[in-house]
């Protein structure tokens, strides 16, 4: 029951995490890669590795280190080692894009940049690992919300593996048959465990406590709840696992997808389930723009879980993959994200300036940070933009996703300005008598509180 | 006379008249000799407690009995890694609560805000009493800012976590 401080780094990963999401944006409205380049190619992977790592994985670790705490009521087990994480994951990702863009012959092969970038991630995510791991090892046992990020770190650290292998091979640095056919069959094992075990089941993790709480709705522990962590965990071994068999084996992994998938579905069917509870249970019965974004989000997931169910029904699954990734990463794990951050960000500059006055003079309310007229329309904007941009996939209309994703950046920017505003305290009419007492947070970190 | 190394507890004649046991327990926990156990009797599994105690670095053994009813033993772990809070306190000799708040239906951070203006306007030694939904983990850092002691824990229920907050008894510190 010592509570938990202001994790000092997590302003910097989000800074880097939206940065990261506007490059990639940017890029696409460029016409690089996917859809002008092939799936698989160097410049798709580029792309592709900017939103998942530098994008999503700096916003999870960011905001781990933050509400790992909350999740389970026990401080941080160090945060000495958040900014070396930051500086390892940053490092780690600028060489592995150095890395593609010397496999599509942009740049010479003098370095070996994707070895040292497979050192590096696995360096940062091994740290990030340490970190939460010895966090949550203290306080077992785990209420369910924690017990989904532990299996989330377990798939980041398959994902750092696979990825690992790629870039060893790709980088002309393993030949050994085993790892050869790792690179030629395993990149779905790579993907399912980094955006469905890390990013999706993480998040899912933490939206069981963070909607609860933002809404004042009950805790779920039932066992829909059970299920969807069980039904997750199976998912994940069975892909994870199975998957390193049908590799050894030398078999394809056809078997291995064809179990994984109902397991998912079974997940997904209860998780959304539980959601539309969270949402229906809830006390607070007019909810803040996080939330109606949030909800957004959620629904996103189901529309892109449906969408993937008939195109397997017609046989056209492999052919709109590339859609639905598009879909699944923009749609619902950055629509969660961006809706998550605008009530993170606003909560934490709150704490770090407020917190210590509370209660001595009267002070603005969480809610008084952010405008949220302001920001709805850059949200609306967002999601109609991402499923403008999803169609314009499926419909092979590669100029138009160009357009669309442009409409996405712009959106997004708008996002981004309303989050510094609220970072720099721009929208709060202060007292002149508090003035002298609070002074502007830093855009990008948090001094330490010491209790 | 020596120590015994189990103290039995049985709050199922306080849950059966309708009380609340959980004052009564960690009372009882908080004046446990070091190396000490607790058997603890009660009429359904005590979830909450598993968890609060576990946290205080006991480790636990739940059986169920006939009727539903559970006995549980908590043993101190061997070693527990859970830093030593300096101002997270025992209660047991603090007086009666002067200002009581329920705070249960409010949206976070209000509930933190709600008891940080409350503490403002207290007299040192006084007690106040808080009911939350959750365990206000960003308030104890800031009390512990301000030299007040606290304890809390979860209710029998499960869902109401209850917090006693003492004002100023170790004295400010910059």
């Amino acid at each position: 029951m010592v509570g938990a401080t202001l994790s000092r780094w997590t302003m910097s990963y989000f800074a880097a995490a939206l940065a990261s999401l506007i490059g990639a944006e940017g890029l696409m409205v460029s016409g690089y890669g996917f859809p002008s380049a092939a799936l698989a190619a160097p410049e798709t992977l580029l792309l592709v590795h900017l939103v998942v790592i530098g994008w999503l994985s700096l916003l999870m670790c960011g905001a781990l280190f933050q509400f790992v705490p909350v999740l389970i009521a026990r401080p941080l087990y160090s945060d000495a080692l958040t900014l070396p994480t930051l500086v390892l994951l940053l490092s780690g990702l600028i060489a592995l894009l150095a890395g593609f863009l010397q496999l599509a012959g942009t740049i010479g092969p003098q370095l070996p940049l994707l070895p040292g970038a497979a050192m590096l991630l696995a360096g940062g995510f091994g740290l990030a690992l340490w970190t939460l791991g010895r966090t949550l090892w203290a306080a077992r046992p785990l209420p369910l919300p924690a017990r989904f990020i532990a299996v989330g770190l377990a798939s980041v650290a398959a994902t750092v593996v696979f990825g690992s292998v790629f870039a060893l091979v790709l980088g002309g640095m393993a030949t050994e048959p085993l790892m050869l056919e790792v690179v030629r069959i395993g990149v779905p094992i790579h993907v399912i465990a980094g955006l469905g075990g890390w990013l999706t089941f993480t998040a899912m993790g933490v939206s069981y406590r963070l909607m609860a709480m933002f809404m004042l709705a009950p805790e779920l522990d039932g066992w829909g709840s059970r299920g969807v962590f069980y039904a997750g965990v199976l998912t994940l071994a069975v892909t994870i696992l199975g998957g390193c068999a049908a590799i050894h084996a030398g078999t394809s992994l056809a078997w291995v997808l064809g179990l994984a998938a109902p397991l998912s579905l079974a997940a997904l069917i209860l998780y959304g389930r539980d959601i539309r509870h969270l949402y229906r249970a809830r006390k607070r019965r007019l909810i803040e723009l996080n939330s109606r974004m949030a909800g957004a989000a959620f629904a996103n997931l189901g529309a892109i879980a449906t969408l993937a169910i008939v195109l397997l029904a017609l046989a056209q699954f492999e052919r709109h993959i590339g859609a639905l990734v598009f879909l699944f990463s923009l749609g619902w794990l950055s629509g969660l994200g961006l809706a998550k951050l605008y009530k993170i960000v606003a909560f934490l500059t709150w704490l770090e300036c407020y917190g210590p006055i509370l209660g001595k003079m009267p002070t603005p309310r969480v809610q008084d940070l952010a405008v949220e007229r302001r920001a709805l329309p850059w949200f609306i904007l967002y999601h109609a933009a991402v499923w403008s941009a999803g169609a314009c996939l499926f419909a092979d209309a590669p100029l138009a996703f160009r357009a669309a994703v442009a409409a996405m950046l712009v959106a997004t920017v708008g996002i981004a300005a309303q989050l510094v505003r609220i970072r720099r305290l721009a929208d709060v009419a202060m007292a002149p008598s508090l003035q002298s007492h609070v002074s502007r947070p830093s855009l990008l970190f948090s001094p330490a509180q010491h209790a | 006379m020596t120590t015994p190394s189990i103290v039995d507890l049985d709050v199922r004649p306080i849950l059966r008249a309708g009380g609340e046991p959980f004052e009564k327990i960690m009372q009882t926990v908080n004046a446990l000799a070091p190396g000490q156990g607790l058997r603890l009797l009660a009429t359904f599994k005590p979830s909450p407690l598993l968890h609060v105690l576990g946290h205080s670095g006991f480790s636990h053994e739940a059986k169920e009995l006939d009727g539903g009813e559970w006995e549980v033993l908590f043993t101190p772990s061997a070693k527990s890694d859970e830093p030593v809070a300096t101002a997270a306190a025992d209660a047991s000799r603090w007086p009666a609560p002067v200002r009581r708040l329920d705070n249960r239906d409010l949206e976070p951070p209000e509930p933190m805000v709600r008891i940080l203006a409350a503490v403002e306007t207290m007299a040192q030694g006084e007690v106040l009493s808080a009911l939350l939904c959750r365990e206000p983990i960003f308030l104890f850092p800031e009390l512990a800012k301000r030299g007040h002691r606290w304890t809390g824990g979860f209710e029998a229920d499960g869902v109401t976590y209850k917090v006693l907050v003492q004002i100023g008894t170790l004295g400010a510190r910059p």
